[in-house]
């Protein structure tokens, strides 16, 4: 969200927004990692997002 | 999503793709390219007026083109970021005649038509590929008619009209005539198991089968007159936990029949718009005609188009199938070819949900080996405090949450109306309450009025309370002083059409707000120290894992196994699918790297007894007792033993899967049994699963081992015929081996739980086994050597009960431990610390449990990473002079928090441990005393709520 400038440290660069991406990022970033959430479309979500309902618990999607 | 948006150690870049990599593992650079957006992600604030003023109407990308956006829009309403995005194709500036009618509308001057986008150079130590996957192009199949029929829908499009911010409002209708169809028929394996041509794929695309079930379930939920539901179907793969039973629920609605066969071609009556299907029922042979309302084709996933051009950028290949390539040497889904890289999710193949969030985090724990831990936490904020003394001043902040809230309701009677509440000095709104300018104000106008209680009337508690409290502490209010009132998510959206009665409601709930927070305290948050140790229990393939990984980050971990040597399951396998790796192979590459790690294994241990809680857990063991600050739990699961199923007891060459797998692996390379090669052998699936008197789950592994087993015996020039329920061949290759081994002549023959095989025998030995075909309706006989019966998956009953005692994580009906979250929380448990890896929450083949090794190991890390944890002082509190110490409290608590303590000689009373409690306020409902308030919420506070909603009410 805030804007890439000036000096970084050393991150992990995940590439792809959808459920796996932002898990891997959450997890990192937790750990104390850096984390550059790198996502084509313009917001994050992927598939998952589209999904109405997931089974078998029939929660909500997002 | 949210979580992700707010973290402070996460950049996200959207609308944004890796052009260029250099370097290796520890030390790469890449260079990303952010596309122009044309809105400043830091000025917009999400509000929407731009595209309310945008004359541009266009189809939606995210509703599949059913619905309707502007050329200025946000791709969908939850979406993080939340900034809009010109879609300058369609919009009209880039014509002759300029409009800037979004320019003219932005109060906060976010748009810029000069936006070139940006290059930015990042210096990364590994990376994660999260690709994901395309939906197959269902119009590819010319004879089904997608594109060309209004009436005949892909699964996503249905998903779409199911939901109900959807384009028709969760009403299920048809695009021909916008009315409910009658009936709607769904095809199965659209594109998947090689029945897609060029573009369709070879395997299977694994979540279709569950997802058309449960859009069945839907469908009726939300058009109960629906008067037919028809599934046309190959096999119907219900493979992951809680899929089977799922899939059984399904079968007992009288709307809906599964119909065996693979439909030849779709027509539509151009009179009625209806589509007319032709199928050969398998089950029968007849050919029928079909007449359905609405045909949903599902349609299934194929590599991401993008995958080719990543792949080259990162110089890691592709498989036939242009997904990221495995490397199968570490037998785990997560690795590249080139170290520093890892996969997870779609990139590498189809995976569901559960297995996808599994990946993320197992890529996690492979990816934070090369990067060092910067702890770039939110610095604490120190302030000095307020003084709240005196009589409440109650400050009332209303959000028009852009047009979410104040498209609704109406904002200046609301204003009216909390102005003249009790307490209340101080009303307000704001267009976007949350955004920084919006937060600056109530922190100015709480120091100006001298509130010592602040009510934000907004969107919702789960996501944004967290928000609010943090500006009330920076300014020096105590952030428990701080309430919220849910006007968004439970009044505007859910009420959108009746805005006067919404608005009543609003009143109500603003009232009741107001009253609360009259009665609200400061709270103090306290801090527990962690142990940064480990301990994993199980030294299979998901412990060995994790306790590698672990390793690897630094922490001291301790391994304890049961048996004598490291390995479980591993040490009974001849070859591993699908990477074909040798299991024996597999287990001693991964002894030795423990041996060479400072992993402490401790073989041949039991555990006697777990106390303590997440960060400062006390291990007794037969081997020595040591502290640790997570724990793993990866004990497994073992394989049923058939019992008389099938004369299994009587005929000495009816086997299980596991004793065959034995004779595989003591045979060179003709496979013999008691040194002769048999002629014919029976395999005959679902021996203990799928069936409910013994476990109604499906094993998952069964049917792609049975494969395997079934192309070793048939290259070995046996008659292998297999006898299932449905083929399910889910999961990496394994879709393709089924497919190799039908092209060897391994022959495959249904059969139906109400018509069993029958083993026939002479003596000690089965001759032959009697099968009814159902297609041909005759019962074939077949001579037979050997029978191998399937046996699946089942709990390790008296290791899940030890375990259960000492660690209290609950236990599911299927006897497997329960995750936290079947989807979001596949590693996690109840119990904060304790995590789950491989089978001991159900069956999982050997990928899938080493992916979950390595994802619990991230989770354990994100907890011992750092030395303490703050604990929510939003728990219960227990009044002891009021406790009589009845033990309601420690038996009803989901978290063990409560417990009886010895206060004075002789004299007990219970104890909460705050590390534990949730703060749920079950134990203070359930206390025969009244001993117990949850703070935030204490009786006098809902009585205050209670009382000021009977008051107008």
């Amino acid at each position: 969200m805030k804007s890439p400038v000036g000096k970084r440290e050393k991150g992990v660069l995940v590439i792809g927004g959808g459920i796996a991406g932002i898990q891997s990022a959450l997890d990192l970033a937790s750990s104390g990692v850096k984390v550059y959430l790198v996502e084509k479309s313009p917001s994050l979500g992927g598939r998952m997002a589209q999904l109405d309902k997931t089974f078998p618990t029939m929660d909500c999607s997002i | 999503m949210l979580d992700a948006g707010r973290h402070p150690n996460i950049e996200i870049m959207t609308h944004s793709e890796l052009v260029e990599l250099r370097g290796r593992a520890g030390n790469f650079k890449a260079t990303v390219r952010r596309h122009p957006r044309f809105v400043s992600e830091e000025l917009c604030t999400g509000c929407g007026q731009c595209a309310t003023d945008c004359p541009v109407v266009v189809p939606n990308e995210f509703d599949i083109g059913m619905g309707a956006r502007k050329a200025i829009y946000s791709p969908f309403a939850q979406a993080v970021p939340n900034t809009y995005i010109i879609d300058r194709k369609n919009c009209l500036n880039d014509d002759f005649l300029v409009c800037n009618n979004c320019t003219r509308s932005c109060d906060r001057d976010a748009i810029n038509f000069d936006d070139s986008g940006e290059t930015m150079n990042l210096d990364v130590g590994s990376l994660v590929v999260a690709t994901g996957f395309d939906v197959y192009n269902a119009g590819a199949i010319a004879s089904y008619g997608y594109g060309l029929y209004d009436n005949v829908l892909t699964n996503m499009e249905l998903e779409r009209i199911l939901n109900a911010s959807g384009p028709a409002r969760g009403h299920i209708i048809r695009p021909s005539d916008h009315k409910a169809p009658k009936n709607i028929a769904f095809i199965q394996c659209v594109g998947s198991r090689g029945e897609g041509g060029e573009a369709g794929c070879k395997y299977c695309s694994r979540f279709c089968c569950m997802n058309t079930v449960k859009d069945c379930l839907l469908v009726k939920q939300h058009e109960p007159g629906i008067e037919e539901l028809a599934v046309f179907y190959i096999d119907m793969r219900a493979s992951g936990r809680g899929f089977e039973e799922f899939y059984q629920r399904s079968l007992a609605m009288p709307e809906l029949r599964y119909v065996r066969g693979r439909p030849s071609k779709i027509i539509e009556d151009p009179a009625t718009k209806d589509l007319i299907i032709s199928v050969e029922n398998g089950e029968t042979g007849e050919i029928n005609r079909y007449r359905a309302g609405m045909v949903v084709l599902s349609a299934g996933a194929v590599a991401s188009e993008s995958n080719e051009k990543l792949a080259s950028v990162l110089g890691i290949e592709l498989d036939e199938n242009r997904f990221f390539k495995v490397n199968h040497t570490y037998s785990s889904p997560l690795h590249t070819g080139k170290e520093g890289i890892y996969i997870c999710g779609c990139a590498a193949g189809i995976n569901d949900i559960s297995d996808s969030v599994a990946q993320g985090s197992g890529a996690a724990a492979e990816a934070e080996k090369f990067v060092d831990k910067l702890m770039l936490e939110r610095k604490p904020i120190v302030v000095a405090e307020l003084d709240i003394s005196g009589p409440p001043r109650v400050g009332v902040f209303l959000c028009h949450c852009g047009i979410n809230i104040a498209g609704v309701l109406g904002i200046d009677l609301l204003k009216e109306y909390a102005s003249g509440l009790p307490g209340v000095v101080h009303v307000e709104d704001n267009i976007i309450l949350c955004s920084d300018e919006g937060q600056r104000i109530m922190q100015e106008r709480i120091v100006e009025h001298k509130l010592n209680r602040v009510v934000a009337a907004a969107c919702t508690p789960r996501t944004h309370e967290p928000i609010f409290r943090e500006s009330c502490e920076r300014i020096g209010l105590n952030p428990y002083l701080f309430e919220m009132v849910n006007v968004r998510d439970q009044c505007s959206w859910v009420h959108s059409g009746l805005p006067e009665t919404a608005t009543e409601k609003a009143k109500d709930l603003i009232r009741m707000g107001t009253a609360k927070a009259k009665h609200l305290k400061p709270l103090y948050r306290s801090s527990i120290p962690i142990k940064q140790s480990v301990l994993v229990v199980g030294g299979g393939v998901a412990g060995m894992r994790a306790a590698l990984d672990l390793e690897a980050q630094g922490f001291k971990v301790y391994l304890i196994e049961k048996e004598n040597r490291l390995g479980g399951r591993l040490n009974n396998l001849t070859r591993v699918y699908p990477a074909d790796l040798s299991a024996v192979e597999l287990a001693r590459a991964m002894f030795e790297k423990l041996n060479n790690s400072r992993v402490e294994v401790m073989a041949s241990t039991e555990i006697s007894s777990i106390t303590g809680y997440f960060g400062n857990f006390d291990i007794t063991t037969s081997n020595g007792n040591f502290k640790v600050g997570a724990i793993v739990v990866a004990t497994g699961a073992d394989i049923y033993k058939p019992r008389d199923e099938f004369s299994y007891d009587k005929y000495e060459n009816v086997i299980s899967n596991q004793e065959l797998e034995d004779i595989i692996h003591e045979s060179k390379k003709t496979v013999k049994i008691d040194g002769k090669s048999p002629r014919t052998v029976v395999f005959i699936q679902c021996i203990g699963s799928r069936d409910p008197e013994k476990n109604s789950a499906c094993s998952r592994f069964c049917c792609p081992t049975t494969v395997k087993q079934a192309v070793r015996l048939r290259e070995s020039g046996v008659n292998v015929v297999v006898l299932h329920r449905d083929m399910r061949t889910v999961g990496s290759k394994a879709e393709e081996q089924y497919r190799h081994a039908r092209a060897l002549g391994v022959k495959f023959i249904r059969y139906t739980p109400e018509r069993l095989p029958r083993v026939i025998g002479n003596g000690d030995k089965a001759e032959k086994v009697e099968i009814l075909e159902l297609a041909l309706d005759r019962t074939l006989e077949i001579d037979t050597d050997y029978v191998v019966l399937a046996a699946g998956m089942v709990p390790d009953k008296a290791s899940n009960d030890a375990i259960h005692e000492m660690l209290k994580i609950p236990v599911g009906a299927d006897g497997f431990f329960m995750e936290r979250h079947a989807k979001l929380g596949p590693v996690e448990t109840t119990s904060e610390g304790v995590f789950l890896a491989g089978c001991v929450s159900g069956p999982k083949d050997i990928a899938d449990s080493i992916a979950q090794g390595s994802a619990a190991a991230a989770k354990v890390a994100s907890i011992i990473a750092r030395d303490s944890a703050m604990v929510e002082p939003t728990v219960c509190s227990i009044d002891q002079a009021l406790c009589r110490a009845c033990g309601e409290c420690v038996k009803i608590c989901e978290y063990h928090a409560p417990s009886l303590v010895e206060i004075r000689p002789g004299v007990k009373a219970a104890k909460i441990n705050e590390a534990l409690c949730k703060g749920c306020g079950t134990c203070a409902c359930w206390c025969p005393t009244g001993a117990i308030d949850a703070l935030q919420f204490t009786s006098q506070q809902i009585d205050s709520m209670m009382d000021a909603l009977m008051v107008e009410g």
